[in-house]
């Protein structure tokens, strides 16, 4: 008991000691699970130079949206929190986010800041949220398997008629080998791969502000037709039906995918923990030309009324600093700032350019009902796509869908 | 004299004891109460009081009165969801019995082996259902799981079947999961029940001249009246609070076709960040769920003259 009060005392005295002469202050940041990767590290660093302090939680990508709500209510939130962007809007309409607009507006890189974070980072002209990390979505193709289906390795497809095509051709090597993957029932892996495909051939599925939903074009039905009729000739594995994002990167992975839609995280994770696969990253092209991508990633948003303000600023600082970028870039996420993206990247991968350009001209949809809409898995886009790639009522599931989406846009809160 | 003394203040001291006696009884069940009131009672007030705002999950809160049961009136989703809530539950409900009535029948009696087959058929019910649900949705994957690529693999199918892409064998699959996993519980309460039969009863139907099946009519079922009702009530209840197994396996799919009423209440809640209308909608299925319980509590009530 004694020796216990003791070490109690030691370490109250340590604790106290080293407090008080670093005089440093500690803000509590929040990050998902997506960013276990690179957040430790590039907090470790910013640890290791600074004398203010951060303490980084991971949460889990589906608690963080519910634990943060909950914390907020408490009194307890983080300081700061790496938020998946698409949800900047919606935490800004609910009055939890700090403006900072004029911190954001006098940093001298604001005008090269990854546009599709500002974007939806920005509520009602005033800025709540500021590019953290960034993801792009892409074409990967198994070189492998195409060398072995007399394709040319090298060359990924450059349009719809060539992703079918060259599917078939690796579908025919048999076996376990697959053509093509996609997870057909996931609303937030679809938004990310499958609405660049309509993008690039000049069609989109939600207005500019978010106000409207737009699913019956032309552009939409093309990109359903490649979906589905790569599915009729069964170039798809039959579990892609059901899933609901577990296999996103995993069926890749695996070795036996000749193409699949996919995001710049995978060229991280398959050099780390697959380097046996040979792939090669190209864009998400249109129906006969031109690309188009997913500008994803995480906004880092500042809890309202927070008292460690200058700690979260500084954090922010050295994260966009030439260090912080290619912390970012070596753990798997793009960099944010686009004037030195190019030196974070110079000596990594050369993959991961194409993401990086991707990232640059990428497009976000913004919305409110972001959520509701899109990511929920009982919500209309999931319910949508699941039925247009493997139903037999492609015209009833996007009128319904098109009815549902709009009328959850026009009940979402108007504030 | 001493008799009389003695006679005299007992009403008052018996009385004192009484009282006495009555707070340390009231000091016994103390820890009892307050986890019901802490872990009960307030919640369930804050509930009530929650499903009469407008309770986002950030943000301020606003009372809107009853506006949020006005809303639930119109949610056609959710009584959707709850009319294949009641669905699943009394097909369920159903299967479950169908399979752990012969199961403890079979295990009542001593034979060789029973306890292997008592421990055998109990064993699922210790898995947690949401632990359970990740082993089946591995077991019912088509690609790496256990049902469709050993079918094909045996060559009983010409191609790989997803079990988990349309509402029927979905469904089924589910209902099966289930019924493995609660089944043997519902075997050992049914068990109970069966042994606390008096034997000479059942020897005196017999030279009566009652048949096997007479004597199950007239004596088993009668007299596990209790058991049943206690066996049923867990089982209903439980199938309309259902989530874990179909948030986890089908996340509500195919199609949207297996959202329960816990589901919807849970996106309700979670995903769409309305916090006090799914406050509301667990008022409206508690109620739901109270009314069903004292239907079959007075269903399965005592008849007369039986103790």
């Amino acid at each position: 008991m004694r020796n216990l009060i003791a070490k109690l005392t030691l370490a109250a005295a340590v604790l106290g000691g080293g407090l008080g002469t670093a005089a440093a202050e500690t803000a509590n940041i929040w990050v998902r699970a997506d960013g276990s990767n690179f957040m430790p590290r590039i907090v470790d660093a910013y640890n290791k130079a600074h004398t203010n302090q951060v303490k980084l939680d991971i949460i889990p990508n589906a608690e963080i949206i519910p634990k943060y709500g909950a914390a907020a209510a408490g009194g307890t939130a983080p300081d700061a929190l790496s938020l998946d962007l698409i949800y900047t809007p919606s935490f800004a309409a609910a009055g939890q986010l700090e403006d900072i607009t004029d911190w954001a507006k006098s940093l001298p890189y604001f005008a090269s800041l990854s546009p599709a974070h500002v974007k939806t980072g920005t509520y009602k002209d005033h800025i709540y949220g500021l590019p953290f990390s960034a993801d792009a979505s892409v074409l990967i193709w198994n070189k492998k398997l195409f060398k072995q289906a007399g394709l040319d390795p090298e060359k990924g497809p450059a349009n719809w008629a060539e992703i079918a095509a060259d599917a078939e051709k690796v579908n025919a090597l048999g076996g376990n080998i697959k053509g093509f993957y996609f997870s057909g029932n996931c609303g937030g892996c679809n938004i990310f791969t499958f609405t660049p495909l309509i993008w690039a051939s000049g069609g989109d599925i939600l207005s500019e502000d978010g106000s409207k939903a737009t699913l019956d074009s032309p552009q939409l039905r093309g990109a359903i037709d490649l979906y589905r009729s790569m599915v009729k000739k069964d170039l798809v594995p039959a579990g892609a039906q059901t899933d609901t994002g577990a296999n996103f990167f995993a069926a890749f992975a695996a070795g036996n995918i000749g193409i699949s839609p996919s995001g710049a995280f995978a060229i991280g994770a398959l050099n780390t923990q697959y380097p046996d696969i040979d792939y090669g990253v190209t864009f998400l092209p249109g129906k006969d030309s031109g690309w188009s991508s997913f500008a994803g990633g995480d906004n880092f948003v500042v809890t309202k009324g927070t008292t460690k303000l200058p700690v979260v600023k500084e954090f922010l600082d050295f994260a966009y600093s030439l260090e912080g970028q290619t912390i970012l870039a070596k753990y798997g996420s793009l960099p944010v700032r686009g004037d030195i993206a190019k030196e974070a990247l110079k000596d990594l991968d050369p993959r991961y350019q194409v993401a990086s350009e991707a990232m640059a001209k990428g497009k976000t949809p913004y919305s409110v009902v972001f959520n509701d809409l899109i990511n929920s898995a009982n919500g209309p886009w999931t319910q949508m796509i699941n039925e247009v790639f493997f139903g037999d009522d492609v015209d009833g599931a996007i009128a319904n869908a098109q009815e549902t989406m709009q009328s959850i846009i026009d009940q979402a809160p108007q504030k | 004299m001493t008799v009389i003394t003695a006679a005299t203040p007992a009403p008052p001291r018996a009385r004192r004891v009484a009282s006495r006696q009555q707070w340390i009884g009231l000091l016994y069940v103390a820890p009892a109460v307050a986890l019901v009131v802490v872990f009960f009672l307030i919640p369930l007030g804050m509930t009530a009081w929650m499903s009469l705002h407008n309770w986002p999950l950030m943000g301020e809160h606003s009372f809107i009165g009853l506006g949020n049961y006005v809303a639930i009136l119109r949610d056609t989703r959710f009584w959707n969801a709850l009319r294949f809530t009641a669905f699943y539950t009394v097909i369920v409900t159903i299967a479950i019995f169908v399979v752990a009535f012969p199961l403890a029948l079979f295990v009542e009696r001593p034979r060789p082996l029973t306890n292997l087959y008592r421990t055998m058929f109990f064993m699922p019910a210790v898995v947690g259902f949401a632990s359970a649900s990740l082993l089946w949705s591995w077991l019912l994957n088509v690609d790496s799981g256990l049902f469709s690529p050993a079918a094909y693999d045996l060559g009983l199918i010409d191609r790989k079947f997803n079990l988990l892409a349309t509402f029927q064998p979905a469904f089924w699959s589910i209902i099966a999961m289930v019924v493995w996993k609660v089944a043997g519980f519902t075997m050992i309460i049914l068990m109970a029940g069966l042994q606390s039969i008096p034997q000479d009863l059942q020897e005196a139907a017999v030279i009566d001249g009652a048949g096997p099946f007479a004597r199950f009519r007239a004596i088993t079922l009668p007299l596990m009246r209790r058991t049943l009702a206690l066996a049923l009530i867990l089982s209903v209840a439980g199938s309309i609070l259902a989530f874990d197994q179909f948030y986890i396996i089908l996340r509500g799919g195919p199609r949207n076709q297996t959202l329960t009423a816990v589901y919807w209440i849970f996106n309700q809640s979670f995903v769409s960040f309305k916090l006090g209308y799914g406050a509301a909608l667990s008022m409206v299925l508690l109620v739901i769920l109270v009314a069903l319980s004292l239907v079959q509590l007075w269903l399965l009530r005592k008849p007369e003259g039986l103790d």
